[in-house]
């Protein structure tokens, strides 16, 4: 049976390095794609491995999917010596933990049929193609995982995990002027996530955006206020929060590739911006994307304030960064696959809400934008300086919304941004993302959300 | 393989129409490294089949690991095929009965990465970085292809680095790959840091960016990241889809008559190095973008059929990609180039190249690893906080010039294995962070 061996493993590694972790994981995919009314076909995917780990003068990883011992004790052989090189070799070593845990589904994605899968998305493709966007795309996809994990010290967790995900790009096109949309959706769970999700409203809403957005005026440039919906604050939570929070990014570890961190060489706590901004880092949200009990290191998960009342407040840490910081891990050590290493990640990020209504926010503003949704965006690699272009967007006058606006771009830096948010709505909503990071570049499931805020006196082009 | 003859056996007795097989056994050590000294080492030993297979119009794809997954992914694959919709788009795999030629590639030569690693950090140290960071990979691939028609196998890898170094927030990256034709003794990290840590050092002294439109000297990782980002746009599947600003250009003027852009996967000095794509057509050099003309989209054999033309050997099977992309060089040196540029800008490197617009090619990528401000020739001092904010087409027709040096580029997601000159582009458009 796969996964089998792995005690084994550990019993061997553990005799011949300072610490050594093990890793099993089953990914089992599924995914279908739907373009402009034609099917695409059908893929499913089967994928599983092993992890090894061994900590001597330095650390090393062997990945294999051999299920034969005689070959993995040779893999396990071969490394041996590398890890006798020199280089850094600090980990945490924790109280050992024995535990399993198991993702309810209501609407099991075993029980899904292939043509069940199909009609949603020839559903919405044909309900798009009905609105009259030109262009289509519509993407379904499932995995259940299974995990276990072993370390040196006496911890080992098994896990089930299902996840499903929705993903959609389409477009509008009229005398060459063009218009896009993606959306990205997901859930821990089984397919019961979909139906609550009000996918046809939504691409309702979307289209009929787009469509407006064709003959709408750009803004004039100059300083605004600014209110931001939930998909906004969720993309500036994950992106100007959450990465520079990781603190294998603030040490350097990720310099070559994702960046370091404008957090790099600050003392903290640091101030990032007003006291009305709190954000939240919390794998163990139900149903959340990023949900696990315990992370990819056999680390309990919980929640974690990144920035608390407008400073920095805690790290989002591995077994690595934790025992360069010289704390406790905090559960944030994830892998997207068996043949990936555990790295500082996300999970669900998200902008506290506060204790406005939406409708107060507008109130406030007397010559303002609504950014309800983003279309292009990108950020530094130290996550400071930062761009988000408007998808679905409106001007504001005196407190009421006064027709669209097209594209308006909010180009700007990470403290700018949270420092002008003087108010924060009540609301809470989330999106999905695959959050990239490490090398191979691994894409790790994530959510982020928050609620409407509003910024003021931000200049806008 | 004897798993990929049971599988083929296995599918031909389902009576599949069509059948593609690829197995990819991988050997791959991996030397990770920052602030100066080793982080960690990986080392990757996988096998992993990818079957596709068709009955008509309905297709369907499965992916497994070993022999014992092989029985119940296939009835899988049977169970999808039954079941699915026709893919009217489809029109089958490359029917020919194919010769391949640069498949006798020996055995990917042998280095040791930890000295790789340390002579790089040692150049950069040298040129004046206080501390670098990266990673180094020794890779070894054996590719097999089972199709209906065709079945061939070949070795393909290399050795891949990257070191970006700092100093203070200044920063400068170089990376690099070398494919199946190196040799050990062949590469000299040193340079290769003493280079990433020479643009760090130049560029420790910053100042915020301005907006507006600039003559920008791009460097062979800038206009690759830009090249790599918009491939796709030079691919059938994204024309047909109405997702690409190539999209009716065909036989027009695309870019300045200074530039072509072909994709040449049969150059063995890249790692993107391959003798035959995905369903088994041998892969050659295309011309892409001739002297500014657009010459052709990437084709495999079943979206060629649709276009009314031939594969050019990018499948894909249901989606052509670029291999090996190659900007061909000019006669000028970057020197000589730099030398005529009187305001405007020399950008390095850049990252996160996002669109707002696939149809018009709009989109936004953020420099980083050397951004210098340039004037009479010289550079006077670098900056920050500017993006470039721009489109394909704009960026292509505004090309002036190209250099004749070359790098083989390759870095993450942002640069496909490219082999990429300088490139002066007239009147590009800069944005900045307020």
């Amino acid at each position: 049976m796969p996964g089998e061996l792995i005690d084994r493993i550990v019993s061997y590694t553990s005799g011949i390095s300072r610490f050594s972790d093990a890793r099993f994981m089953s990914v089992g995919s599924k995914g279908i794609a739907y373009r402009n009314g034609e099917f695409e076909g059908m893929e499913s995917s089967e994928t599983s491995g092993y992890a090894i780990r061994m900590v001597n003068e330095s650390m090393a990883f062997a990945y294999t999917d051999s299920e034969d011992w005689a070959d993995i004790k040779a893999k396990i052989d071969l490394l041996l010596p590398k890890t006798r090189r020199q280089g850094k070799n600090r980990i945490s070593e924790t109280d050992p933990v024995r535990a399993s845990w198991k993702v309810d589904q209501k609407k099991k994605i075993e029980d899904m049929s292939v043509e069940e899968r199909i009609e949603i998305a020839r559903g919405h493709d044909r309900l798009l193609d009905d609105l009259g966007a030109t262009v289509r795309m519509n993407f379904i996809g499932d995995k259940k995982i299974l995990q276990s994990y072993r370390d040196s010290g006496g911890t080992a967790i098994d896990a089930e995990i299902s996840r499903v995900s929705y993903y959609y790009v389409f477009g509008v096109f009229e005398n060459g002027q063009f218009e896009q949309s993606t959306g990205q959706f997901g859930s821990t769970s089984g397919y019961e996530y979909l139906d609550s999700l009000k996918l046809e409203d939504r691409l309702r809403s979307e289209v009929k955006a787009l469509r407006e957005n064709l003959s709408a005026p750009s803004l004039k440039p100059g300083k605004y206020d600014l209110i931001v919906g939930p998909e906004i604050s969720g993309i500036v939570a994950h992106e100007s929060c959450g990465h520079p929070t990781e603190y294998d990014r603030i040490i350097g570890r990720e310099g070559a590739l994702a960046g370091e961190s404008f957090l790099t060489g600050k003392e903290f706590p640091y101030r990032v911006g007003s006291d009305a901004v709190s954000i939240i880092d919390d794998p163990t949200m139900p149903m959340s994307y990023g949900f696990y009990e315990y992370d990819d290191e056999g680390i309990r998960a919980r929640k974690r304030y990144l920035y608390r009342k407008g400073y920095t407040d805690e790290f989002i840490l591995n077994r690595e960064s934790a025992a360069i910081l010289g704390v406790e891990p905090n559960g944030g050590g994830r892998s997207s696959s068996w043949n990936m290493e555990p790295l500082a990640r996300m999970s669900t990020t998200y902008i506290e809400p506060g204790d406005h209504e939406i409708e107060e926010l507008f109130e406030g503003v007397k010559s303002g934008v609504y950014m309800k949704s983003f279309t292009e965006w990108n950020i530094d690699d130290i996550r400071f300086n930062e761009k988000y272009v408007g998808k679905e967007s409106y001007l504001v006058e005196n407190g009421q919304i006064k027709g669209r606006v097209r594209r308006p771009t909010l180009e700007t830096n990470t403290i700018k941004f949270y420092s002008s948010i003087d108010a924060v709505a009540r609301d809470l909503e989330f999106t999905a993302g695959s959050c990239g990071k490490g090398e191979p570049m691994q894409g790790v499931d994530v959510w982020m959300g928050g609620p409407h805020a509003r910024l003021r006196d931000i200049y806008l082009k | 393989m004897e798993t990929i003859d049971r599988i083929y056996e296995k599918l031909s007795r389902m009576g599949m129409d069509e059948i593609v097989i690829n197995g990819v056994s991988s050997d791959t050590e991996q030397l990770r490294f920052s602030n100066n000294s080793k982080d960690l080492l990986n080392q990757w030993y996988e096998i992993e089949y990818s079957v596709f297979a068709a009955r008509g119009k309905r297709m369907a794809e499965v992916t497994l690991k070993s022999e014992n997954e092989v029985d119940a992914k296939l009835e899988e694959l049977r169970h999808m095929i039954e079941r699915v919709p026709e893919n009217p788009s489809f029109f089958g795999i490359n029917p020919k009965k194919e010769t391949y030629g640069h498949v006798g590639v020996g055995e990917v030569a042998d280095i040791d990465l930890q000295d790789l690693c340390e002579s790089a950090i040692n150049g950069a140290t040298d040129a004046g970085a206080e501390r670098s960071a990266g990673f180094a990979y020794l890779v070894k691939f054996r590719h097999t292809l089972r199709t209906s028609y065709n079945e061939a196998n070949y070795n393909s890898g290399g050795t891949e680095l990257v070191i970006r170094s700092f100093l203070r927030s200044s920063t400068g990256q170089e990376s690099i790959h070398f494919g199946p034709a190196f040799r050990t003794g062949s590469i000299d990290a040193e340079s290769i840091g003493r280079s990433a840590g020479d643009m760090a050092v130049s560029g420790k002294d910053v100042s915020q960016g301005d907006e507006g439109k600039f003559t920008v000297l791009m460097s062979p990782y800038l206009i690759g990241n830009i090249i790599s980002s918009s491939s796709e746009f030079l691919s059938y599947y994204s024309v047909d889809s109405a997702m690409s600003c190539f999209a009716g250009k065909l036989g027009f003027s695309v870019s300045s008559d200074s530039f072509t852009l072909v994709d040449d996967p049969l150059d063995m000095s890249g790692v993107g190095f391959r003798p035959f794509d995905d369903e088994g057509t041998p892969t050659r050099r295309n011309a892409f973008i001739e002297k500014g003309v657009l010459k052709k989209y990437m084709q495999s054999y079943s979206t060629g059929k649709k276009a009314g033309t031939e594969s050019t050997g990018n499948a894909g099977v249901i989606a052509p990609s670029a291999w090996q992309m190659r900007i061909e060089p000019g006669t000028r040196s970057f020197r000589d180039i730099l030398s005529e540029v009187k305001d405007g800008l020399f950008i390095n490197n850049t990252w996160y190249t996002r669109y707002q617009d696939y149809r018009n090619g709009v989109f936004s990528t953020v420099p980083r690893d050397g951004v210098f401000r340039v004037k009479n020739g010289e550079i006077v001092g670098s900056v920050s906080g500017i993006r470039i904010s721009d489109s394909v087409p704009a960026i292509l027709k505004n090309v002036a010039e190209v250099s004749k040096e070359i790098k083989n580029t390759k870095w993450w997601e942002e640069i496909q294995p490219s082999m990429m000159p300088y490139v002066r582009v007239n009147g590009v458009n800069i944005s900045r962070s307020f």
